[in-house]
């Protein structure tokens, strides 16, 4: 005789055949392209601009602090990571703590572009941001902030110009020991430069993806099986939608940049303290203002022992180091970013501002 | 135990395959072998490029690689404008700072 089976069994039946129905609704929805999620919606104004380069305001009533802060972004992808989906984004939150907000946008790289060098963003382009800042903001000093090679970037800038008006420096997941950093830049010692790049002079971005993947070569399968299991989840079919396209969103790299950077993973520059630019010995230890580096442990790109020695090459007095449990984008995206990263960020900031009477 | 669905199925397979495929990626053979493989890619494309210049230049039109060398000076150029834009604005700066700071000395 066969039995009939329980309400249990026929409501799970029920749930997996809702949740197919809801999957190929969205399956569909994808693949046409009728499903799209917009990324950076925080409201911002381009104040400056030079070449591709764009600074960026974000718009804000409630402005309570001051100085203002200024973020720069990596030179390997899009800076709208750190603006990704309202209720998910860093920049939203510095937002809401009363930070007059600043970005440096580096758009896509062309050929006018190939022959950039780390003199150019760092001697340049953020000394012109800064002296739009001062001139919009009324103020003397910034808050500066770095995140991954923005950070490298917002560090050589700090050494090279010790007269820079920086109140502080803050840099997330910043590489320090570049022989750490696992088999892109192992690639890139071993590689002849001339070899990858393309003939308008820049790293195509094609080449920078395949050296991402090969740090965690299943992690892209390994999202797929997640995006079919949870396909039926909009609001994780959203947020899958804004990450990988983010992830292979790639821009090209500046030739001039790439041989720059392989000369300081090969002399391992910073830990070997033989960092140049424009001709000078540019020294961490020249770094004198309070100084912070978040850094993820469970980070695949910049891991541990790479980050970790950042800290103790910096002359600052007040200096510190934050550990926290996560992954490269795990630090400014989703649970622990809001938990851990950006309260402790937003308090070391605030520590080093004050109110605007 | 009971048979895993799918999803555990692929677990599994991923416990066992990702240290190894990540093993592999983080290998100095691994290394050695994708720049071998970008000096072939490099080889291969030139070659290609300089039959194609060859056949263009015969009949006296200028090949994509002549383009893309003009195109590539033509960025050059572009830059150094970029940079001297940037050293005059903050001559300019400093120009205006230093007049405002006589007039409040006086």
């Amino acid at each position: 005789m066969a039995s009939i089976p329980g309400s249990g069994t026929l409501d799970r039946v029920r749930k997996e055949v809702e949740r197919n129905a809801l999957r190929a609704r969205n399956g569909i929805a994808m693949a046409t392209g009728l499903k799209r999620t917009d990324v950076g919606l925080t409201p911002k104004d381009t104040v400056w601009r030079s070449g591709r380069a764009e600074l960026w305001r974000y718009r804000s009533d409630d402005v309570s602090l001051k100085p203002p802060l200024l973020i720069i972004y990596s030179l390997f992808n899009k800076s709208y990571i750190l603006d990704l989906r309202p209720g998910n984004s860093v920049i939203e939150k510095l937002v809401e703590a009363g930070f007059d907000v600043y970005m440096i946008d580096w758009g896509v790289p062309d050929e006018r572009d190939a022959a950039n060098t780390l003199e150019d963003y760092v001697d340049y382009y953020i000394p012109a941001c800064i002296d739009r800042i001062q001139e919009l903001s009324g103020t003397d000093e910034i808050n500066l902030f770095g995140y991954c090679f923005g950070g490298t970037l917002a560090m050589l800038h700090a050494a090279h110009h010790p007269e820079s008006p920086l109140r502080s420096l803050t840099v997330l997941t910043t590489p320090a020991d570049l022989q750490q950093c696992g088999p892109m830049t192992e690639m890139m010692a071993r590689t002849d430069l001339e070899d990858v790049i393309g003939k308008d002079g820049l790293v195509p971005p094609g080449v920078i993806m395949q050296g991402f993947r090969t740090l965690e070569p299943v992690g892209e399968v390994t999202t797929r099986v997640d995006l079919v299991e949870k396909l039926w989840n909009d609001e994780f079919v959203t947020s899958y939608q804004a990450m990988t396209g983010w992830a292979t969103d790639q821009v090209p790299l500046p030739g001039g940049v790439a041989r720059q950077f392989k000369k300081l993973v090969v002399e391992n520059g910073f830990l070997e303290d033989r960092v140049y630019l424009d001709g000078d010995r540019v020294r961490m230890k020249d770094i004198t203002v309070p100084f912070m580096h978040v850094l993820g442990l469970r980070d695949h790109i910049i891991p541990e022992p790479a980050a970790s020695p950042l800290v103790d090459l910096v002359g600052s007095e007040d200096r510190q180091e934050l550990r926290l449990d996560a992954g490269h984008v795990g630090l400014m995206l989703g649970r622990t970013a809001h938990k851990s990263t950006l309260p402790k960020v937003i308090d070391f900031l605030k520590q080093r501002s004050e109110p605007i009477s | 135990m009971g048979i895993p669905g799918p999803r555990g199925l692929y677990d599994r397979v991923e416990k066992v395959a990702g240290p190894r495929a990540r093993e592999v990626t983080h290998s100095d053979e691994f290394a050695q072998a994708a720049s071998v493989v970008a000096g072939l890619n490099q080889f291969v494309r030139s070659r290609i490029n300089r039959v194609a210049a060859k056949a263009w230049h015969t009949v006296n039109l200028p090949a994509g690689t002549d383009v893309q060398r003009l195109n590539n000076r033509l960025g050059e150029l572009d830059r150094q404008v970029r940079l001297l834009a940037l050293e005059l604005e903050r001559e300019r700066a400093r120009g205006r700072a230093g007049n405002q700071s006589s007039k409040d000395a006086d």
